[in-house]
């Protein structure tokens, strides 16, 4: 399966190197970095849980942004993605797919693992499987939102997928620095998702060949 | 031997000491019995309290087993994550779906379900403010009515583990256990999963004893009888009031049956309402121990008491075979002195006849004497009586003389035996008295030719009265001349010595033999030695009562070789001598 995906993530390469020279020089960019915040408590143990819950909210730990281009883009075609289970854990913890993607979700250990998501943004139960089920059980996120998943039988398991209505996203860093590259100029809202009840928000004109720099905050 | 009235004494006095102690035995072996057959019934009931006690710990120890694991279930219930994504990931359409699947093995078979089945019989999650959120379909979350099913609500969530109990419309009992649902999000509480179980005591208990419930001031007890449960009501509602004790026991009748009754707050603290555990235990058994008991103890008292009038019986008889000798001795005793008595009486009456006697005949021979003497003298004043005659006559009148001196004495010593001889006690000085006797001795016709000595105290003052005191005088003068020898002496010696007044009277002569020197102050007794001396064995005797009598005494001084000597002693007037010194 690493090897499809391998090819499946080659294809895409392929895909956007394919795209005309001069297309590629009109495109305007944004870099910048987030502030992240300092999660003030620390979780039980290191790696275990990615998101973590404190007041209500959930935070990506270490913190990580999202940060993408609200507008209105012609639709690309359909990518996939993978959220592993491996040591009880997802991983990635937190993931930005467009609307649309399909996410395979393989379990990387030799236990059951059930994911589900209960959020409106997409309601599915994979139901219990091993590392052996073929094909590898995945959801295709047709709705934009934040998109909690849980495993059944282990209630710490959580991961956040956020869907983006928009091609033009990125994960920061772990310091927050981000860049979007290939962007077409326009007006546009860049969103900076921090955690499940944070998301900043900046009005951006883009200009062709722009390259902006914004910092949040 | 003994006369009848001291044998029934000593009898009564057998009877006496038998029955005080049997009343002494009786009153302390019941007191004993008492004491023991109180503290053996307070055993036997501390014994049945203990066991009641036991069984209701047993009982509370697997309940608490029990609860620990109905709170484990409910834990893990709580914690489930459908549960937590369906309330925390906007789904609340998906709750009672999802729990349906998570508490499939927990509900089911809840009715054939035995006392401390952990098998659910519904389940309920309360919304943020603590009420009831119905289940979508009708019996979906196990069957319960829509009153029965309000009363699961509560003000608030609780923050923590919450135990109550629901008695439901049916009667039947339910314990409920609410588990909070904590947000892993927000940390804070976002419901509850309310769960309902088989009360334990909603199947019937054990042998002896039988639980219920006490709820919002109703009873649920359903293995007890109508009228029994009336009975506990009212004891629980008496015993609790608004706001009673978490726990407590008393004793109750029900139904004619006694009954153990103790009550135990099951959920203290809980936002539930207060519920009571009610445990009963019939006291038929331990009653029935207890009368088992007074009856061993009745038997045991019984036995004791015949036991100890027994021994009683023994011991009084030992005890009173002393007191039996005691008696008859004393009878003896009582006896002799009786006799002695009577014999001292007779002795005396003996004594007073003789010496009435001897006054009467003194008394009867003085006149006759009398008239004998003035017949002589009448003779000798005549002038017929030839100078032989006269002689002869004369000599007669002065045989009168001794006699009347001899009948005198033996009135005198009359009257001393029948004590009528009263001394009238005098000073007197004893110097002119002997000068005076001496002078009568000097004239009187000496046939010996006697010589008289005289050593005499110029003044010795005695007591006494003086014609006694002369008689004695005179009568140891007189033996001193007529126990003398020829040509032999007198010799009278008076002196005071301390306190006394000490007169001596020696004469020469045979001495007196010591055998008849004990003998010499008898009456009627005569010395060996004078058969030819006139005398009639008086005079001593007479003197020496009479020198008893004044307080004093005669005692033969000397008798040996050819001089025999009395000392008389008298009672000195010492006063008188300082007084008058002459």
């Amino acid at each position: 399966m690493t090897t499809l995906s391998g090819i499946r993530r080659f294809a895409a390469l392929v895909a956007a190197a394919a795209l005309p020279a001069a297309a590629a020089l009109a495109q305007a960019s944004i870099e910048g970095s987030v502030r992240l915040p300092k999660p003030e408590h620390a979780p039980v143990m290191n790696k275990r849980y990615g998101i973590v819950a404190y007041a209500g909210v959930l935070s990506p730990y270490p913190p990580l942004a999202v940060v993408y281009l609200e507008g209105s883009f012609p639709p690309s075609e359909p990518k996939t993605a993978q959220v592993v289970q491996k040591d009880l854990t997802f991983v990635p913890y937190l993931l930005a797919v467009r609307v649309g993607t399909r996410v395979e979700f393989p379990n990387l250990d030799n236990t059951y693992h059930n994911i589900f998501s209960y959020s409106p943004a997409k309601r599915f139960d994979l139901g219990r499987y091993r590392s052996d089920e073929r094909p590898i059980p995945s959801v295709v996120f047709d709705a934009a939102g934040l998109v909690t998943l849980r495993c059944d039988i282990h209630e710490h398991m959580r991961a956040l997928i956020l869907v983006v209505d928009t091609p033009h996203f990125v994960l920061s860093d772990a310091e927050g620095r981000y860049r979007l590259d290939g962007l077409p100029a326009g007006r546009y809202l860049l969103k900076v998702w921090v955690d499940s009840k944070t998301t900043l928000v900046r009005a951006v004109d883009l200009s062709p060949a722009s390259a902006l720099r914004e910092d949040f905050p | 031997m003994i006369p009848s009235p001291e044998r029934t004494s000593v009898a009564s006095f057998r009877t006496k000491l038998l029955v005080a102690m049997m009343l002494i035995v009786t009153a302390v072996a019941a007191a004993g019995l008492a004491f023991a057959q109180r503290s053996a019934a307070s055993a036997v009931r501390q014994e049945f309290q203990g066991e009641f006690r036991e069984m209701l710990a047993a009982s509370h120890a697997a309940q608490e087993v029990r609860d620990a694991a109905l709170a484990e279930r409910c834990r893990a219930l709580a914690r489930r994550p459908r549960i937590h994504a369906a309330l925390e990931d906007g789904a609340p359409d998906l709750l009672y779906p999802s729990a349906r699947d998570e508490m499939a093995d927990v509900m089911g078979r809840a009715r054939e379900a035995a006392a401390y089945s952990l098998h659910a019989l519904y389940y309920r999650f309360l919304d943020s403010r603590g009420r009831v959120m119905t289940p979508p379909g009708a019996g979906e979350a196990g069957a319960l009515e829509a009153g029965d099913e309000a009363r699961l609500s509560l003000g608030s969530l609780p923050e923590a583990q919450q135990t109550g109990y629901l008695i439901r419309n049916s009667g039947e009992v339910d314990e409920v256990v609410a588990m909070p649902i904590v947000s892993t999000e927000s940390g804070g509480v976002i419901s509850a999963i309310v769960v309902g179980f088989r009360a334990p005591w909603a199947v019937a208990g054990g042998a002896g004893i039988r639980s219920g419930a006490w709820l919002d001031g109703r009873l649920a007890f359903p293995s007890l009888g109508e009228p029994e449960r009336g009975v506990l009501a009212s004891a629980m509602a008496r015993a609790i009031g608004a706001r009673g004790p978490a726990e407590g026991g008393l004793e109750l009748s029900a139904g004619g049956d006694p009954y153990l009754l103790f009550y135990k707050l099951l959920n203290p603290g809980s936002l539930f309402p207060p519920a009571y555990e009610v445990s009963v235990y019939p006291l038929g058994s331990l009653l029935e121990r207890q009368r088992r008991l007074l009856w061993q103890f009745g038997g045991a008292g019984a036995l004791l008491l015949v036991g100890a009038f027994f021994a009683s019986r023994l011991l009084s008889d030992r005890l009173s075979k002393p007191v039996e000798k005691l008696a008859e001795d004393s009878q003896e005793n009582r006896a002799h002195w009786h006799r002695a008595e009577a014999a001292l009486e007779m002795t005396s009456r003996e004594l007073q006849r003789s010496a009435r006697f001897s006054a009467d005949a003194s008394h009867q021979l003085k006149t006759p004497v009398t008239v004998i003497r003035s017949g002589l003298e009448e003779l000798l004043a005549g002038d017929n009586l030839r100078p032989e005659a006269r002689e002869e006559v004369a000599g007669l009148v002065h045989q009168t003389f001794r006699l009347a001196s001899i009948i005198e004495d033996l009135l005198l010593l009359s009257r001393m035996d029948a004590g009528r001889l009263q001394i009238q006690f005098s000073r007197l000085d004893l110097a002119p008295l002997l000068a005076g006797l001496l002078d009568d001795l000097s004239a009187f016709p000496d046939a010996f030719g006697l010589g008289v000595d005289a050593d005499l105290a110029p003044a010795l003052w005695a007591t006494g009265e003086k014609r006694f005191i002369a008689l004695i005088l005179q009568n140891l003068l007189e033996n001193a001349r007529k126990y003398n020898r020829s040509g032999g002496r007198i010799r009278i010696a008076s002196r005071g010595q301390g306190e006394w007044a000490v007169v001596s009277v020696g004469n020469t002569g045979a001495p007196i033999p010591p055998a008849s020197r004990e003998h010499i102050f008898e009456r009627f007794h005569r010395g060996a030695v004078g058969e030819n001396v006139p005398g009639h064995g008086i005079g001593l005797n007479l003197a020496r009562e009479l020198a008893r009598l004044h307080g004093g005494s005669l005692q033969l001084s000397v008798s040996e070789g050819d001089w025999t000597e009395f000392e008389l002693r008298l009672r000195r007037s010492t006063g008188a001598d300082a007084a008058n010194p002459a």
